[in-house]
């Protein structure tokens, strides 16, 4: 038997992560009357907890009609992006070019989506995503993308200002910031916004997506002193950083402001213990006082047990949102159904929705929490009170989408 | 302190039984997952921190026993397929046992809290761990270096075939080997659950640095990847001080610098 050399671990190691890569994708062709969607939705990589709850709430939505639209059967399909951009564009373009796909929902990381947009805008199909990056909407805009969540201004208004009405003195701010386009799109209106309230930003610190060490930028902010920390991070980042926040013994003390979280996805994560004095400003609370979300989560709840998160919650409103743009067209033709979109007028589980016919940003609540100490919760996922929404578009002098184009 | 423990364990299974143990992240993570579930059950974080290890310990043991004792004839490319499998299987059984969504869990009361040690702040549980992993570190160190079976161990690094003329079973030792290394794997893992809590691709995050460690460090030399998981700790900790943003990338540059310089690692020969 060959001694093991240093050199073949490493190209074992790299073997190794190149077969967790790869994906096998189902190839089945659609019948002519079809309409097919694709659900972008990682199984792999950073995102892989998310994909399947995602993928819960679109099928929910299809299911809720029972799988046809214009008296048409749809074609539901869901492939893995791996949360990354050569993946999901490769596995975008195999779904438009091999099945039909016509439209596409996803997938949920930022900097992928504006790569899957530009391949919805080479190959001329609908494509709807919810994220933090401004860029869909905005200087990277062209027809054929939708944004769904709240515009990062609209999040960053509705957090500060609502923030700093329940805590006037809280002034000199921490900020830890995810290091890629969602990220830097929130910190900057952020910062913004925070002038109109004199804030000071003591310290801002990005780090890698996927990072799990948190204790040397805890440290940092602790040597900042400052009033609150507010993270713009998500998921098992944002989750990773609260807890080390408390391990440090930064919470309760000061209040953390998770700025865009995915809600009930996050806090589950976190003891009762962590959660206390955390604010959390998100795109969906199970909570919201909406007729389509009551209904919504009634119906979550029974079929999985737990409420939805912002991800489940996206997926589903977003496949609504289109199933509403079929109506409106009367068509499945991709050019029609944009049409419809633009303008259109919604009461959805957020609450009242408009398409922006010139940025397709969806005008939209944003909503802001405050967790609740142990004491006060009424179950275990009684996590936190909705204090506050709002829903203040993005100033004009701000628009980085100056002409939206044509088909 | 804690990298230099997954390095530790790492490097004895691929010194002495000499094969790429990709299933070593995720034992980490069985024993993160073992311990919340132990701490939960028996209402002790010091009993579960006893038994947790051990679990993963055992379920080395079984793995040895029960799949690598058939390879080690075959060749690399089956017993790297063979651990890779595994990490995916252990990877999927926490999820089915556990669930897809981590979960926190608390440190103990007295570890709660930090300490003021005047020109920084430092979590209590986190200066445990240090001191912790540092003696368990220390007593793998003494149990290799002063007695007869570490001897005997460290002389199956060198030369297995001679160990195995001079009348030792060498597939006892092996199988002892790799169940220390999962030890090893299964402490740090439980070790790390106040800090980071646990969810299912812990095991992921972690392997890749033990392999930096193990490359780092000389392959098989335990010294080397002691010496290796502590400078990689340190120079994380300094270099996030300055430039935080770098405090992932420097464990791959600090790899790459000191290979370019010594190509076979801090301590190794090959």
């Amino acid at each position: 038997m060959s001694r093991l050399k240093r050199r073949d671990v490493l190209k074992m190691g790299a073997i190794g992560a190149a077969a967790a890569g790869l994906g096998f994708p189902a190839i089945v062709r659609a019948q002519a009357k079809e309409i097919v969607i694709l659900g972008l939705w990682d199984q792999t990589g950073a995102f892989a907890d998310v994909g399947p709850i995602l993928d819960r709430g679109m099928k929910m939505a299809l299911d809720e009609r029972g799988m046809k639209v214009l008296g048409r059967p749809i074609k539901y399909i869901t492939r893995d992006g791996a949360t990354q951009a050569g993946t999901s564009t490769r596995r975008t373009e195999e779904a438009v070019d091999g099945e039909g796909a016509k439209f596409v929902i996803g997938p949920w990381s930022s900097g992928v989506a504006l790569a899957v947009s530009e391949v919805a805008k080479r190959k001329k199909v609908l494509h709807l995503f919810s994220g933090g990056t401004e860029d869909i909407s905005g200087s990277r805009c062209h027809r054929y993308s939708f944004q769904w969540a709240a515009s990062p201004y609209t999040a960053a208004k509705t957090v500060v200002d609502n923030f700093m009405k329940a805590n006037p003195k809280a002034k000199r701010w921490h900020l830890l910031v995810a290091d890629y386009a969602f990220g830097w799109s929130v910190e900057k209106y952020i910062k913004e916004v925070g002038k109109a309230h004199g804030l000071e930003f003591v310290g801002a610190d990005r780090h890698p997506l996927g990072e799990r060490e948190f204790s040397n930028y805890v440290q940092k902010a602790a040597a900042n002193r400052p009033d609150v920390v507010a993270m713009i991070n998500f998921g098992l980042d944002a989750v990773s950083g609260a807890r080390e926040i408390f391990n440090f013994g930064l919470t309760p003390k000061i209040p953390l402001i998770m700025t865009w979280s995915s809600g009930v996805e996050e806090l589950v994560q976190l003891s009762p213990e962590i959660r206390e004095n955390i604010w959390v400003g998100s795109n969906f609370y199970y909570t919201a006082d909406t007729p389509a979300a009551k209904a919504f989560v009634k119906s979550y709840q029974a079929k999985w047990g737990n409420p939805p998160g912002y991800a489940p919650s996206a997926a589903y409103s977003m496949t609504r949102l289109l199933l509403a743009g079929f109506d409106k067209a009367k068509s499945a033709e991709v050019p029609d159904v944009i049409r419809a979109l633009e303008g259109i007028e919604l009461n959805d589980i957020v609450g009242r929705m408009r398409i922006d016919p010139a940025t397709h940003q969806n005008i939209r609540p944003y909503f802001f929490m405050r967790c609740k100490p142990k004491a006060a919760m009424k179950h275990p996922t009684d996590f936190a009170d909705i204090i506050a929404t709002g829903d203040t578009p993005l100033p004009k002098e701000h628009a980085a989408c100056k002409d939206i184009g044509s088909f | 302190m804690l990298y230099a423990l997954m390095g530790l364990g790492l490097s004895l299974i691929t010194g002495i039984l000499n094969i790429p143990n990709f299933a070593h992240g995720a034992l980490f993570a069985v024993g993160a997952y073992l311990l919340a579930s132990a701490a939960v059950a028996i209402g002790n974080f010091w009993i579960a921190l006893l038994v947790a290890p051990l679990g993963v310990a055992l379920l080395g043991l079984v793995i040895e026993y029960a799949g690598i004792r058939r390879l080690y004839a075959a060749g690399h490319d089956y017993q790297l397929l063979f651990t890779f499998g595994l990490a995916l299987i252990l990877s999927e059984a926490i999820i089915l046992i556990w669930g897809p969504v981590g979960y926190s869990y608390l440190p103990p009361q007295a570890l709660r809290g930090g300490l003021d040690l005047g020109f920084t702040f430092y979590p209590k549980y986190r200066l445990f761990v240090m001191v912790m992993a540092g003696l368990l570190v220390l007593a793998t160190w003494l149990f290799l270096e002063k007695t007869r079976y570490g001897a005997i161990m460290r002389a199956g690094i060198e030369n297995k075939e001679m160990v195995s003329l001079l009348g030792i079973d060498i597939h006892k030792m092996f199988t002892v080997a790799f169940a220390l290394g999962a030890y090893l794997a299964g402490i740090a893992g439980a070790l790390t659950v106040p800090i980071r809590g646990v969810n299912p691709g812990m095991g992921v995050d972690m392997l890749g640095i033990a392999f930096v460690v193990v490359a780092l460090g000389g392959l098989g030399n335990l010294l080397g990847a002691i010496a290796a998981g502590l400078l990689i700790g340190v120079a994380q900790a300094l270099v996030a001080g300055y430039w935080t943003e770098a405090s992932t990338v420097v464990i791959y540059a600090v790899m790459a610098a000191v290979l370019l310089v010594r190509p076979q690692g801090l301590f190794g020969i090959r």
